[in-house]
């Protein structure tokens, strides 16, 4: 029987993939990625502690629910964003994109 | 239900390796596309997982918003942006500081040691799955009927907001 903490230890894992990505990559597109990595780290964490309650909820997986279609709505205005990005800049280095840098 | 306990436990070890495996090439990976399909991957692995928890609808959910719209927008994405700058930006990650890897192994650590350090106060008994697909409906319409509707209308803003963003002035 696979128990909660095992659950929370692959989404921790996950998390920390995540912010490695995001702390260490330089293009936009792959700091996405590393969003939606933490993303589904919460989500699957949701989704074990509602399963693990006693008697199990099904409010948790709801808030899934929202928690995916939020990140829809992020990766659809993200990649807009970066194209827009592209389009002015020709690149999408973030560390490129330092025209607001007093 | 002890015949049933062993294939979950070999199911979760192969779901661990596939997900963290694919979470780790999807951003190590040289070409970015092949980043996207590990990244797919990786969805399918949490798909699994969503699977293991019973709850067959977000399996399915995740399948079907994660692998099959976002990934292939980034696809897509990937395929607009790169002409020749695509290879000079993936060299660039080659030149990483370590910090950013000491950053999150901590994290990850210290989390981990507070979930073995709260394991003890946490449920340890799976208790017995009585919830069906069909139970997700009303709550979602009855209990959470307002968030519902802000979301239908956040999803079209944002979404019509990416099509301005993204919109060629001629």
């Amino acid at each position: 029987m696979v128990s909660l903490t095992s659950y929370l230890i692959v989404s921790a894992a996950l998390l920390g993939i995540g912010v490695y990505g995001l702390s260490v990559k330089r293009n936009a597109i792959r700091i996405l990625f590393a969003v939606e990595i933490i993303v589904n780290a919460a989500n699957l964490n949701f989704a074990a502690f509602t399963r693990y309650m006693n008697p199990p909820q099904v409010s948790g997986q709801v808030i899934v629910f929202y928690s995916i279609a939020a990140a829809a709505m992020e990766a659809a205005v993200g990649l807009a964003l970066i194209l827009v990005a592209f389009r002015l800049n020709s690149t999408i280095d973030v560390r490129k994109l330092n025209k607001l840098k007093g | 239900m002890v015949s049933l306990a062993i294939p979950s436990d070999i199911a979760f070890v192969i779901l661990t390796v596939v997900t963290i495996t694919a979470a780790i090439m999807a951003l190590h990976a040289k070409e970015l596309i092949y980043g996207a399909v590990s990244l797919a991957v990786s969805f399918i692995g949490i798909a699994g997982f969503f699977a293991l928890l019973d709850a067959p609808y977000l399996a399915m959910l995740q399948i079907a918003i994660y692998v099959g719209a976002i990934v292939v927008l980034i696809l897509f994405t990937i395929m607009l942006v790169r002409r020749d700058q695509a290879p000079e930006i993936d060299e660039q990650t080659n030149s990483e500081s370590p910090v950013g890897l000491w950053l999150a192994g901590l994290l990850a650590l210290a989390i981990s040691g507070v979930v073995a350090l709260a394991g003890a106060s946490l449920p340890t008994g799976e208790p017995p799955a009585n919830l069906q697909v069909s139970d997700l409906g009303p709550v979602l319409t009855s209990q959470y009927p307002v968030p519902l509707i802000i979301l239908a209308l956040l999803l079209s803003a944002s979404l019509l907001g990416a099509l301005v963003l993204a919109k060629v002035e001629r």
